[in-house]
């Protein structure tokens, strides 16, 4: 479906400016979406900073009919496990047809979702829990991501933990369906503590990590067969009934599930889990060394809300954050399934429907190494630019193949490049380019490259253009969100 | 905590600086001894290729090299440890005490023929139990202590510290799509998932004036994108000079269809096409099995299977070459002594390491044996006996030729194995 057209909208002046000039809603939109288009840039503009973002922060009120329609035609998305399971009855290979439905709906959402913010928060919790697996984890993840990722992204964090602590994909993920009172299985206790709340270096010992791990044995699935397959369910007879001490706090013996449930409580509401989330959550949107004052204040609304995770983010994305980090200036890399989709969004590129094309450019995101739910490791994909900022080569390779028309799944129409270069002076269509690509944030430097390429072929066809679009979407400028 | 150079070193890295890299590198090179290195084909040193393989999750090293004379292994995993030689599935004798899994086959002849050496009970002096934070330590060269102020990684410091090997861009490659910490900030480094598909995107008409403008834009950005970018163009036309397609193993060596398959082939492939590689890295992860481990006929049978012919391909593939390089393959701790209720094994402590190649003491299970005597376990876990830094620092020295172990394990003062000599 083709993006809204942006030639009717008009964008600021000064699309030759460096990005030291402090324009909090050209940030904003940035930081705050898969990438920037002229069309959302224009809506925040007119609506004001924190208009647009508390509307963005209750995705409910955005209408999205377009994209459900669309997803509604991927009837798995919707289905319990047990659904699932009858869909695929007997079929060969039915878990990675379903991986692959799950990552291109992924890419559909973050490309053309009105309700932006909301999927850079998947994002966000779809690494912070990530789950990743063949076999039956790909059924099971197909509910997790709709009940526990979805539903939760901009709620309550002690739900959200407490829907993935009962998830089956988490429970399977990491092992502790089968963690039993006999045996107690640390997998999911460990990573519970290390990842998904306190951290390392919070304090707690291998004591706690076994404490926890006795505490949750008896969190299990129901088996394959039961009306209720992966749901959670409770199992008394393999929990451990005696006392326990987690983090130095008597928990006395007979509580069965309710164990359980006061661990993560203790671990929700501790002071190390706001500290960690309100960093982590500044360094997602903001910058890779956030200001100490700004994850304070981050972690003190955490607090203060009882882990309100829109108010969290509300506090992440102010003016005063902005203010304090000069976050305007501080350069965060995309990383590359973010560029993908970021390229396509704002050259103004179409994303096929269909589970086939959307495929196509799932493989694309998978060959930049970056392909949704495709982590192995809990800890889910990295957020840092050491990680990410040697590999250029398959940005550029991604760039040029969209411009070429060489992915199946995402076409950029000539349509788009019209909207970019008609009516513009040959001396400034890198200049119309930045300002349609990014609202003017490329460097005089990029935008000159641009140019001088434009300038060095014979002729100015759509060729050309395809090829100076595919070049400024290669440059550094492009690359920071 | 002595400053990081690493900063100083991107900034020599940039595009314009980069071949003054190597008068930068020219105080540490002293350090290095240069005797015992022909002059490669491209002018430079012919130095070794350091190839690391980093077996992320934790590989279960009681499963692989077994300890089969050591009693308390059956009594601590009545459902999952490898039987004794000659009992059916059981382990492929070594020394009389330790044993091969029999899926790890591909490893008995590298063994047996001297060219393989395992390092047991060995590991980090970190007691952390934590994935992450074992990486980032190992990866690091040192215990992760609140006062570590180091960023760089213990291979990017080699680097730094010795003259390169060759005047091309591509002093070490990550096959993997992410640059491993292990690799930050090391001076010419890329990672290439794939080196065989590497080539410059798109029209090739308009293909020079668009190199350019790339080129030019990312010199003057920050670091890593500026080095990288200027090393992946000059990257594009070097690898282009190795054939991979036509690529023939030696010896009749056949690489398992496999991912890893893929990467050691193409790793001997570069080392024989002389394009100054010194460091060639890998993450081969999926080794965290704490549930249904199936070390006979399960998911770690299944890996060891394609590690072990990945490996035995790659030490065929080279044999009569083996002053071309050191392999090292390591984990960032091993697993718990005991089995779990899950068929499977959680975090633990001493694990495995192979080491193969130039110098190395093959045959032999190195290493003192704590055993796994109750009173001998640390928190229920094999206690570690040796620290990695030390197979480490002989691969460094006695195989590759030289580094400046101050700088890149500091702190550290290793003690001699004769792992590799």
């Amino acid at each position: 479906m083709p993006l809204p057209p942006s030639t009717s909208i008009s964008v600021p002046v000064g699309g030759d400016r460096p990005p030291l000039l402090r324009d909090d809603t050209l940030t904003l939109v940035h930081r705050a979406t898969f990438g920037y288009t002229a069309e959302e840039h224009a809506r925040a503009t007119a609506m004001g900073f924190e208009a647009w973002r508390d509307e963005q922060l209750d995705p409910a009120s955005i209408d999205d009919s377009q994209l459900e329609a669309q997803l509604a035609a991927i009837p798995y998305l919707g289905m319990s496990v047990a659904e699932l399971a009858a869909a695929f009855a007997g079929q060969n290979g039915a878990d990675n047809e379903l991986r692959r439905i799950l990552q291109g709906a992924r890419l559909l959402r973050a490309a053309t979702s009105k309700r932006q913010l909301l999927e850079r928060m998947v994002e966000f919790w779809t690494d912070h829990f990530n789950i990743y697996g063949d076999g039956s984890i790909a059924f099971l993840k197909v509910v997790d991501d709709r009940e526990v990722v979805r539903r939760h992204a901009l709620g309550d964090f002690r739900e959200l933990l407490g829907a993935s602590a009962k998830s089956g994909a988490m429970l399977v993920y990491l092992d502790n369906a089968t963690s039993v009172a006999a045996a107690p299985n640390e997998n999911y206790s460990r990573e519970l503590m290390e990842l998904h709340t306190l951290g390392t270096g919070a304090g707690y010992t291998e004591q706690d990590v076994q404490e926890v791990a006795r505490c949750l044995t008896g969190w299990t699935i129901y088996p394959p067969g039961h009306p209720s397959v992966g749901e959670f369910v409770f199992n008394p007879s393999t929990h451990d009934n005696g006392a326990k001490v987690v983090l130095g706090q008597s928990i006395a013996a007979g509580g069965g599930q309710q164990d359980g449930e006061t661990v993560l409580d203790l671990l929700a509401f501790h002071p190390s889990t706001a500290r960690r989330l309100a960093e982590k959550l500044c360094v997602f949107f903001l910058s890779y060394d956030p200001p100490s004052a700004t994850v304070d204040r981050v972690a003190a609304v955490f607090t203060a809300t009882s882990g309100d995770i829109a108010e969290t983010v509300r506090a992440v994305l102010s003016r005063q954050s902005f203010r304090e980090g000069r976050v305007w200036q501080q350069l965060k890399l995309r990383r590359p399934m973010h560029m993908a989709v970021g390229a396509i969004r704002s050259a103004g590129g179409t994303l096929s429907t269909s589970p086939q094309g959307l495929y196509e450019l799932v493989a694309v995101t998978k060959f930049m190494g970056h392909a949704p739910f495709d982590w192995p490791a809990p800890n889910g994909y990295p957020d840092a630019l050491g990680a990410w900022g040697a590999n250029l080569l398959p940005r550029w390779t991604f760039a040029t193949a969209l411009l070429d028309d060489a992915i199946a799944g995402a076409t950029v129409p000539n349509a788009a490049l019209l909207a970019i270069f008609s009516g513009v002076a040959p001396s400034r269509r890198a200049g119309a380019l930045s300002r349609h690509l990014t609202g003017g944030r490329m460097t005089p430097e990029d935008v000159a490259e641009v140019q001088a390429f434009i300038d060095s072929q014979s002729t100015f066809n759509g060729d050309v253009a395809r090829e100076a679009v595919a070049l400024a979407l290669s440059l550094p400028s492009t690359q920071w969100i | 905590m002595k400053k990081d150079h690493s900063c100083e070193e991107y900034e020599h890295l940039s595009r314009r600086g980069f071949l003054g890299a190597s008068a930068a590198a020219g105080a540490a090179s002293l350090l290095f001894p240069r005797t015992a290195f022909a002059q490669g084909a491209r002018g430079g040193l012919q130095r070794p290729c350091l190839v690391g393989i980093f077996l992320r999750g934790a590989m279960d090293g009681l499963s692989v090299v077994v300890p089969h004379g050591d009693a308390n292994l059956y009594s601590l995993r009545p459902s999952l440890a490898v039987p004794a030689p000659g009992a059916a599935n059981g382990a492929l004798d070594l020394d009389g005490y330790f044993g091969l899994n029999p899926n790890a086959s591909g490893l008995l002849t590298p063994f047996q023929s001297g060219g393989l050496a395992f390092v047991h009970a060995c590991g980090s002096p970190d007691p952390t139990r934590s994935h992450f934070d074992a990486m980032r330590s190992m990866e690091l060269g040192q215990p992760d202590q609140p006062a570590t102020t180091v960023t760089s990684g213990w291979l990017a410091r080699h680097l730094q510290a010795v003259s390169p090997a060759g005047t091309g861009p591509l002093r070490a490659i990550a096959l993997d799509p992410l640059l491993p910490r292990v690799l930050a900030m090391a001076p010419a480094t890329l990672p290439i998932p794939d080196p065989a598909n590497f080539a410059f995107p798109g029209n090739p008409a308009s293909a020079s004036a668009r190199r350019a403008a790339i080129d030019n834009a990312y010199a003057r950005t920050i670091a890593p994108l500026a080095p990288a970018a200027a090393a992946s163009l000059d990257s594009i036309d070097l690898l282009d000079t190795v054939d991979f397609t036509a690529y023939t193993p030696a010896n009749g060596a056949v690489y398992p269809a496999s991912k890893f398959g893929a990467v050691l082939r193409n790793t001997a492939a570069m080392i024989k096409a002389d394009i100054g590689l010194e460091v060639a890295h890998h993450d081969y992860g999926g080794w965290d099995h704490h549930d249904e481990q199936g070390p006979l006929d399960g998911k770690l049978a299944g890996m060891l299977a394609d590690l072990s012919a990945a490996l035995e391909a790659f030490h065929l593939d080279m044999q009569g070459m083996e002053d071309r390089y050191v392999l090292y393959a390591k984990s960032e701790f091993g697993r718990r002594a005991a089995e779990n209720g899950s068929g499977g094994t959680d975090h633990g402590s001493g694990g495995l390491m192979m080491v193969m190649g130039r110098g190395v003491q093959g045959g032999q299970v190195h290493g003192a044996w704590p055993t796994l005597a109750p009173a001998a376990l640390d928190e229920g876990d094999l206690r570690v006996e040796t620290d990695y830094r030390d197979v480490l620092a002989e691969v460094l020295t006695a195989g590759i030729g030289g580094t400046d172990l101050g700088h890149v394990f500091e702190g550290h003062t290793p003690t001699p194995l004769g792992v590799v000599l």
